[in-house]
């Protein structure tokens, strides 16, 4: 059990710490990811910031799309 | 509907409404203060505050659980519903200062990481009544953080409304590990019939409100129509009432016939912005308006209007000796169709 609880927590750490530096490249690099967030105000990022570090997989997906696009 | 992203989205109702949910949240907590006291006063502080945030969260957590059915059962309840996403945040609030100060009080004052003695510290994972019932706390705080996190329109947009409305549902997984805490967990130290009493009530009222939304649902998916040369008989002109549609169930997907101005439209049920039911919304300034959040719709084309972008799939229809027929293809998000005169 022991193990499981070991592989998770390290999982859950990885995922928050990618996450939190995502995060950090959203507050300054958000209209990269959507437009709108060009003419939001600045405030707006550090409010999105904790649903940021947690959506962060599918927010790189979209970057990478637009990017491709 | 917007052109940029706002901090919070706040008109006067919607302020009333916040001021209301703190002021019952305060209530809340100096009431079960003063109760403990009165009847407990060896309680400590911590003690206090974990139990009065923990009760708070799970009874916030059951309201915005029954908002959902209860206004699809009845359309009184609508305006609870607009304001669902500050409660549901408010909620998560609640349950963080809940598990904070649980983990500060049972877990940070070792030398062991305190997230880590959340799972370690008992390790009896194979028992049910010495089950670490604050794991499967701190599993539920995680979803309710990933819910309030995500509780805004740039999320919706970004993640697709599928995602985010999967990611959403998995409030009820959030509700069975709460369950499952609070009856393994405070229920093993301090059982008291009251309390489960309390805890089975909301379960069984959630449980039964879902259902019979459920029911009614399944009412208009059930709806016959009646086929003729390719279109589909669905109502008489007099089944819909002005400004208001009815929904039906074309092809697997539901649509709202819109009766205005003398005239009939109908466009997709689900609304872009969370999937709100159109055809139970009206026509306000000559636009379908969806009841949840009021999003706004052209009916004749589904496209929002300028300078908005959204877009709702249309349908054909026409009327024989007001009789309404729809043609069950769907056409192209936005395709303009000449509405039909009564």
């Amino acid at each position: 059990m022991e193990t499981v609880i070991n592989i998770f927590l390290t999982f859950l750490g990885v995922y928050f710490l990618i996450g939190i530096l995502f995060g950090i490249f959203f507050l300054f690099k958000a209209p990269k990811i959507d437009p709108l967030m060009a003419d939001s105000k600045k405030k707006v990022r550090f409010l999105l910031f904790p649903g940021v570090i947690a959506t962060w997989p599918f927010l790189i997906g979209k970057l990478f799309k637009s990017k491709t696009a | 509907m917007a052109l940029d992203y706002k901090l919070v989205i706040w008109n006067s109702f919607k302020k009333q409404y916040d001021k209301l949910i703190v002021a019952g949240m305060l209530l809340y907590i100096i009431v079960f203060a003063v109760l403990t006291f009165v009847f407990n006063s060896e309680t400590s502080v911590e003690t206090l505050i974990i139990r009065a945030f923990g009760s708070l969260a799970i009874i916030m957590l059951h309201i915005v659980l029954v908002i959902g059915p209860l206004s699809r059962l009845n359309e009184k309840f609508l305006p609870i519903l607009y304001n669902r996403r500050h409660l549901g945040v408010s909620m998560f609030l609640a349950a963080f200062i809940h598990g904070g100060f649980s983990m500060f009080q049972f877990h940070a004052l070792g030398d062991v990481n305190p997230i880590y003695s959340v799972f370690t510290s008992n390790m009896d994972y194979n028992s049910l009544s010495n089950f670490p019932f604050q794991v499967l706390g701190f599993l539920a705080l995680l979803i309710l953080f990933a819910m309030a996190a995500t509780s805004h329109d740039f999320f919706l947009s970004n993640l697709s409304a599928k995602v985010w409305k999967r990611l959403h549902m998995m409030v009820y997984l959030a509700y069975a590990l709460i369950i499952a805490h609070v009856f393994l967990g405070a229920f093993q130290q301090e059982a008291s019939l009251f309390s489960v009493s309390l805890m089975a009530l909301g379960f069984i009222t959630i449980s039964s409100l879902h259902l019979r939304a459920a029911f009614k649902e399944r009412k208009i998916d059930r709806a016959k129509t009646i086929v003729e040369e390719g279109w589909l008989e669905v109502c008489s002109i007099d089944d819909i009432e002005e400004d208001r549609a009815k929904i039906f169930t074309v092809n697997k997907e539901r649509v709202a016939i819109f009766k205005y101005d003398g005239k009939l439209s109908a466009i997709h049920n689900v609304c872009k912005h969370q999937g709100g039911p159109l055809g139970e919304g009206k026509i306000i300034d000559g636009c379908v308006t969806c009841p949840w959040h009021g999003y706004q719709y052209l009916p004749h084309n589904g496209q929002s209007p300028p300078p908005f972008t959204e877009k709702v799939a249309t349908y054909q229809l026409k009327l024989k000796n007001d009789i309404v027929y729809i043609n069950p293809e769907a056409l192209a998000e936005g395709t303009e169709v000449k509405p039909v005169d009564i």
